[in-house]
């Protein structure tokens, strides 16, 4: 990690000795040394298992439970129902269009935001100073903004009376978007969360990226270059192997962000999404807490977690091959 | 030219150099402009807003938006919500989550790596999967509708990031230094007060940073456990936009005040922000 560069260099005084170990305090530290880091860790696990795990369990037995607004209400223990709430799930179109629509974003998202960031990372490293200046402080400011702040900014700037969209693109020959409400048509408004959400992701991943070209050697590719490779050969031999890992990670996260999209779909929608704009997060949330059907959404919940454990496994053990965790 | 360390400039045409700029300006420019915009409309005045054909620079600044936001219902009341439950979340996040990352750091024993597959996994469970489980338990022993509860939420929410940073933090200070300590007769403590601790400082002034950013940008769970008088500013960005049309003026003026200080925090601690999550990929 670079992020401490300076404790090693820091002149730290050494605490004056204290007193000469003596064999019976040294095999006190031995023993108080097996329990020490399960004593420091104990507050973190209670709070994780507390707010996390129980309410992962919990989750999972709603599921298989019918809580309603009346048990809600009265605090009665919920019939058990089995699998009614999976099969009423499973077996109903709405949820496997909600499931195939979140898929596809997550896809067409993830794709074009890696291979902006990519383009993007090595266009930082061709460019002049002053402009890769500007093109870290544009990011930064991007990178900076809160999810929902960006997302109404895009509702204001695509808003259909007095939006600057529809008002720039008026200019273009041939074409009216007087009053063009972008949300009408479902391809045009995922057009719009698309643009926001790679709009957005983009900082993160062009920095991270460029960061990562620095590993990539001066010598390798001047000496490709001067052999006669092509920039296209370069970057598709030399520059991408080396890059591969940190790729694999970034696009990772990707898809595990894309794929829980709820701010931006949300917050453009006004909190009240038409069901095209909905996507696994919002239906759940929406079944849950907007029609009172917990175990519903504890269901669809349940099955979301389902569909991001492969990928979530893939990134625990990527963090893992890389040594970072050891 | 660039000048970078590491950078190739073998082989390159000034062509290519000046098309890479103007595509560089051009991006950045695309990139910014929702930012302008949204100064540009905050101090606009109304009719300036609402003009059907917009301006590119308000004619009469104002600042009547930014006054009409401050006495909007609720905002200031929002705001101190905020800055509660984002500070209480925080604080409790370092002292437990530094604990645990000085565990895993420092120490090597039996169930190391199932504490760091915890830490590491439960950062990507999608919290608002939980949302459910937790607004049922949180209100059965009251805590809906409490700035408590939701302080409680937003620690948990942000404690696995906060101990997998300080830990990397903890891994940058030479074990050495602990063990010259301890051969001087420096117990355990000793050891963590005089040396980990002072060394950490960055460490923890970078981790705190983020995790108010995280806990200040939430809305979706305040809003859900919270009426809006127990809310913070996110949640009413929210719900100044469901009355009867939008107040874009004073909506973005809302905006800024409620992001200024998220860019800024962001802006001074933005190097170690993305080490948390791709640590050991970059080695920079």
């Amino acid at each position: 990690m670079s992020v401490v560069e300076s404790p090693a260099t820091r002149p730290t005084g050494g605490p004056a000795p204290h007193r000469a170990p003596g064999r019976a305090s040294r095999a006190r530290r031995r023993r108080q040394g097996a329990s020490t880091p399960w004593l420091l860790s104990i507050p973190t696990l209670i709070l994780l298992a507390g707010l996390l795990g129980y309410p992962l369990i919990r989750m999972v037995v709603l599921s298989f439970q019918n809580m309603r607004l009346r048990e809600l209400l009265s605090g009665r223990t919920p019939p058990w129902v089995g699998f009614d709430n999976y099969t009423k799930v499973l077996g109903d179109s709405v949820f496997w269009t909600v499931v195939g629509r979140t898929v596809l974003f997550t896809i067409v998202c993830v794709i074009i935001s890696v291979l902006i960031g990519l383009g993007i990372a090595l266009l930082m490293r061709r460019v002049n100073r002053g402009v890769k200046m500007l093109m870290i402080v544009a990011m930064m400011f991007v990178w900076a903004l809160p999810q929902l702040v960006a997302a109404q900014i895009f509702r204001w700037i695509t808003d259909s009376d007095f939006g600057v969209l529809n008002y720039v693109l008026n200019f273009l020959p041939g074409v009216n978007f007087d009053n063009h409400s972008w949300f009408v048509n479902p391809w045009q408004g995922w057009g719009v969360i698309t643009t926001l959400v790679v709009w957005a992701g983009v900082p993160f991943l062009a920095i991270t990226l460029n960061a990562g070209l620095t590993q990539v050697p001066k010598e390798l590719v001047e000496a490709a270059t001067v052999d006669g490779a092509t920039p296209w050969q370069v970057l598709r031999n030399i520059t991408l192997p080396i890059l591969k890992p940190l790729i694999t990670i970034v696009t990772t996260l990707s898809v595990i962000w894309d794929f829980g999209l709820f701010t931006q779909n949300w917050a453009l929608r006004d909190g009240h999404p038409e069901p095209v704009y909905q996507t696994l997060a919002t239906y759940s949330y929406t079944q849950a807490f907007g029609q009172s059907r917990y175990s519903i959404g504890s269901a669809i919940s349940v099955i979301t977690v389902l569909l991001m454990l492969g990928v979530m496994a893939f990134y625990i053990r990527q963090m893992f091959k890389i040594g970072e965790v050891d | 030219m660039a000048r970078d360390e590491g950078v190739v400039t073998v082989g390159r045409s000034m062509a290519g150099t000046i098309a890479a700029n103007t595509i560089g300006v051009i991006f950045s420019l695309f990139m910014l402009f929702p930012v302008y915009w949204v100064l540009n409309t905050a101090f606009k005045p109304a009719d300036e807003v609402l003009a059907l054909t917009p301006t590119f620079w308000p004619e009469h600044p104002t600042f009547a938006n930014f006054t009409s936001a401050f006495k909007a219902p609720l905002f200031m009341q929002d705001m101190l919500n905020g800055l509660i439950v984002t500070v209480l979340a925080v604080a409790g996040a370092l002292v437990v989550g530094f604990l645990a990352a000085l565990a895993i750091a420092r120490f090597s024993f039996y169930g190391r790596k199932a504490i760091i597959l915890v830490v590491l996994a439960v950062q990507l469970v999608p919290f608002i999967a939980l949302l459910i489980p937790l607004f049922l338990m949180l209100q059965t022993v009251s805590l809906t509708n409490s700035l408590i509860g939701v302080s409680i939420t937003y620690l948990v929410l942000i404690l696995p990031y906060t101990v997998w940073t300080l830990r990397g933090f903890i891994s940058g200070i030479p074990r050495e230094l602990d063990e010259a300590a301890l051969i001087d007769g420096c117990t355990r403590a000793q050891v963590f007060w005089r040396i980990i601790l002072p060394l950490t400082g960055p460490g923890l002034v970078a981790t705190s940073v983020y995790g108010f950013i995280q806990a200040w940008n939430e809305f979706i769970i305040i809003n859900t456990l919270n009426s809006p008088a127990k809310q913070n500013l996110m949640a009413w960005l929210l719900q100044n936009q469901t009355t009867r049309g939008t107040a874009w003026g004073p909506l973005m003026a809302g905006a800024i005040i409620t992001s200024i200080p998220v860019v800024i925090f962001f802006l001074i601690i933005q190097r170690n922000i993305a080490t948390g999550l791709t640590a050991g990929a970059v080695k920079g």
